[in-house]
């Protein structure tokens, strides 16, 4: 046994928990979760239903924690974990689960299926099993500070840029705000819209806001590839920097994993509650909508539809608020079909957007959200996360359809009743 | 012996016993045997006025418990008196005669009713070694039966070693005891088991012969069906507390004291036939089950070689006896497993270094 094999081994035997242990006892292998996973609806592949992903820790657990598995391994008859097979299940763990949580969401016996996936992935990284895109994403997230090599200069040069198009200046380490803004590389280098969306929502919300040079970064490559240690590293920054500057919120931006990571998985890993709160950026703005405080004009006629990331919307219980914001803005807001905790997901989430291997599959995945989309023939789709309007981009261009795609705060954003008197600062 | 030229009646009166009395007894066991009431009068003219019929009562291989049951078990009984008005012409107990005369007296009586009188047998017959382990006047149990069963009209064996064999035909059996049914095959035979029999079970076979000049409708095992039909089990006044699941674990605990159910003390009364629990014992007093102890079974065939009298004649129904048990064992069995899995859980997590960036690439 390798080194490295015999350590994932013994993550693996340390991350199966009393939640682990119950929830493989319990499955009935009724294969309900295979009709909830994309990649088994869109290939009818039986080794893509969810709960087969993770057979080698099935057996593991067996082997290790049952009287009948440590007598059969005590007489030579459990058949041991190997290199071979951890990487030939590289393609279930990574490349086929998209960590959506539709199968937890549907098993009638209540497994946390991704729960364990995620779990799964601390043996899988370890033993060196982790897609290349997705350990050089994760050592750059350690490295630099940012999945895609964002630094410090290169933020401070986009907060330039939009102070000379738009004249607001984006306030940075300031202590005492109200709000601290967390934001994901690719609203840095892609989607800087963002940040003038929430800089003039903040202004006309009149509320105190800053962004922190320590912690911009809300992406966490750790949790995507599932080492504790590192997604631990990575949500202390962002804790050191909250607690620092002395904010009463942070706000996890358009980004899915990123609000899981930091609202749900955070405290967990850091082993402390947070002084502070964390919402969403949704949440933010529906909170603002409800004290009257975001003003809205004219909402447009064209037909629009809203895609669910599941990390905010399934795993992150924020369901509503978009919807409420939606009716601000649209006329005609209509759902696709398994709309809300029931949606699709695009594709591309729990790291397979990163992962080049998983490219094909992702794009054969992708049909499924082409079909809600057909369904409703929206003329404009509009979502809450980067990395899903960017999966969603590269499907549509694949598919060759052509559906203008906004994020939700930008939206909202260009329908502020001020966003015409734009100036001063934030 | 015979007493033919007295009344039943007045001989009933010289003793203390009415008219009514006597109907009443006459009543009682008509309706003992299941016959209509009308049986009951016609039992008292018979027994009135017939002719007494002449018994011979031969005792073979017996302990003469039997003929204790049946006349003297306490006096004066109707039994026993109804016994003192039947012609018992030869009857080695009770005669006065002896030797040569008692012989003659027999050889007599048979000659004098062939063909109508009714041969009682007590005791089981030898049959090994030629019947030496059993004579009288120097002819065995065995020749002495044949001989005279010839000219009966019936015979009736009371007491089970004369229904079954006993307890000389019980294992080892060294003189080769049998009952009187597997010997005599050209008569009626009417087994009259029980260790003693009881004493009603006799006269009521009598009284329906005397009144009727018929004998009594038999089971499968020549016993009559009037006595024999129930089991213990069936009529014991216990048998609410066996249909509750409540039973008497030792003769002395509070089970017994509640006077619950002796079925698991080795109580034989489901599968003995008898009518102890109705007639009950001297004078309707109290049966062995009433007095706390079970059942024996002694009117069963082989009752002797059945096992232990304490022994239950089968485990009750209580699939969860060892539930306790198996509570424990699956606590300590999953206590060990939590246990260990935690303490593999926690080397685990304690040779566990902190993974970083390094770990990733192989």
């Amino acid at each position: 046994m390798s080194a490295s094999l015999s350590r994932a081994i013994n993550v693996l035997k340390k991350v199966i928990d009393a939640p682990i242990a119950s929830y493989l006892n319990s499955c009935v292998h009724c294969g309900l979760c295979a009709e909830a996973c994309l990649f088994y609806t869109e290939t009818h592949d039986p080794k893509y239903t969810p709960i087969h992903k993770l057979e080698p820790l099935r057996r593991l657990y067996r082997q290790e924690y049952t009287l009948i598995g440590r007598l059969l391994k005590a007489i030579g008859l459990a058949k041991p974990i190997t290199d071979a097979e951890l990487e030939e299940w590289k393609e279930l763990v990574y490349n086929s689960c998209t960590m959506c949580g539709r199968c937890s969401l549907v098993c009638p016996v209540g497994n946390d299926i991704v729960y364990m996936v995620r779990r799964l992935r601390e043996g899988m990284a370890i033993a060196g099993h982790a897609p290349q895109g997705m350990i050089t994403v994760t050592k750059r997230a350690i490295e630099t500070g940012s999945p895609m090599g964002i630094k410090l200069p290169a933020l401070k040069f986009q907060l330039s840029q939009i102070k000379a198009e738009t004249g607001i200046e984006i306030p940075l380490d300031q202590e005492g705000a109200e709000y601290m803004l967390l934001l994901s590389s690719m609203e840095v280098i892609n989607f800087p819209e963002f940040i003038t969306a929430v800089a003039k929502i903040m202004r006309q919300a009149g509320k105190t806001w800053t962004l922190c040079s320590e912690a911009f970064e809300a992406t966490n490559s750790g949790i995507q590839i599932g080492v504790s240690e590192i997604a631990e590293e990575i949500v202390s920054r962002i804790v050191d920097g909250a607690e620092k500057l002395r904010v009463k919120t942070v706000i996890s931006p358009e980004c899915g994993h990123a609000f899981t990571a930091l609202r749900w998985e955070g405290p967990n890993l850091i082993g402390r509650p947070y002084r502070f709160k964390v919402r969403h950026i949704l949440e933010v703005l529906d909170e603002f909508r409800e004290q009257g405080i975001l003003k809205t004009s004219g909402p447009e006629d064209a037909r629009m539809t809203f895609h669910d990331p599941c990390q905010i919307v399934r795993m992150g219980g924020v369901i509503e608020p978009q919807r409420r914001l939606m009716q601000m803005v649209a006329k005609d807001f209509v759902e696709m079909p398994d709309s809300g905790k029931y949606n699709w997901c695009c594709g591309g989430g729990g790291g397979v957007s990163a992962n080049e291997d998983a490219k094909e599959l992702q794009l054969i995945a992708f049909q499924r959200k082409k079909e809600q989309l057909e369904a409703v023939k929206a003329e404009r789709l509009v979502t809450a996360c980067a990395n899903c309007r960017i999966v969603l981009e590269e499907g549509m261009e694949r598919y060759r359809m052509d559906v203008p795609l906004v994020g939700l705060t930008e939206l909202i954003a260009d329908h502020l009743v001020e966003a015409n008197n734009v100036g001063g600062t934030g | 012996m015979a007493n033919h030229g007295v009344e039943l009646l007045d001989q009933l009166a010289s003793q203390g016993v009415s008219r009514r009395s006597f109907l009443k007894y006459c009543a009682a066991l008509a309706s003992l045997m299941a016959l209509p009431p009308a049986a009951g009068r016609a039992f008292a003219k018979a027994l009135v006025s017939a002719p007494r019929p002449s018994v011979i009562w031969l005792s073979f291989q017996e302990c003469t418990g039997c003929t204790e049951s049946l006349t003297r078990s306490h006096a004066p009984t109707l039994e026993g008196l109804l016994f003192n008005s039947i012609s018992l012409d030869y009857h080695h107990t009770l005669q006065a005669a002896a030797g040569a005369d008692a012989e003659s007296a027999r050889q007599e009586a048979v000659q004098k009713n062939w063909g109508k009188f009714l041969l009682v047998v007590d005791g089981s017959v030898p049959m090994k070694d030629g019947g030496v382990y059993s004579t009288i006047a120097g002819v065995s149990n065995y020749d002495l039966l044949m001989e005279t069963a010839k000219g009966a009209a019936a015979v009736i064996a009371v007491g089970t070693c004369a229904a079954f064999g006993g307890l000389p035909g019980a294992r080892p059996n060294p003189t080769g005891s049998v009952s009187i049914s597997s010997l005599v095959h050209d008569k009626p035979v009417i087994n009259l088991s029980g260790c003693p029999p009881i004493p009603a079970v006799m006269t009521g076979v009598l009284a329906q012969y005397l009144a009727f000049g018929t004998l009594p409708e038999l089971d499968s095992l020549g016993r009559p069906k009037a006595f024999y039909a129930d089991t213990i089990h069936d009529r014991c006044y216990r048998r609410p507390f066996y249909d509750q699941g409540k039973f008497a674990k030792t003769f002395d605990d509070e089970g017994a004291r509640q006077g619950w159910c002796l079925f698991e003390l080795g109580c034989k009364g489901p599968v003995t036939h008898n009518a102890c629990a109705t007639t009950k014992w001297n004078d309707s007093t109290s049966f062995p089950i009433e007095s706390g102890h079970g059942c024996l079974g002694c009117s069963e065939p082989g009752f002797w070689d059945a096992g232990s009298f304490y022994r239950a004649l089968s485990q009750s129904a209580n699939p969860l006896q060892h539930a306790k048990g198996a509570l424990v064992a699956g606590a300590v069995v999953g206590g060990a497993m939590a246990v260990t899995n935690r303490g593999f859980k926690m080397m685990a997590a304690h040779v566990h270094a902190p993974s970083n960036v390094a770990d990733l690439e192989k």
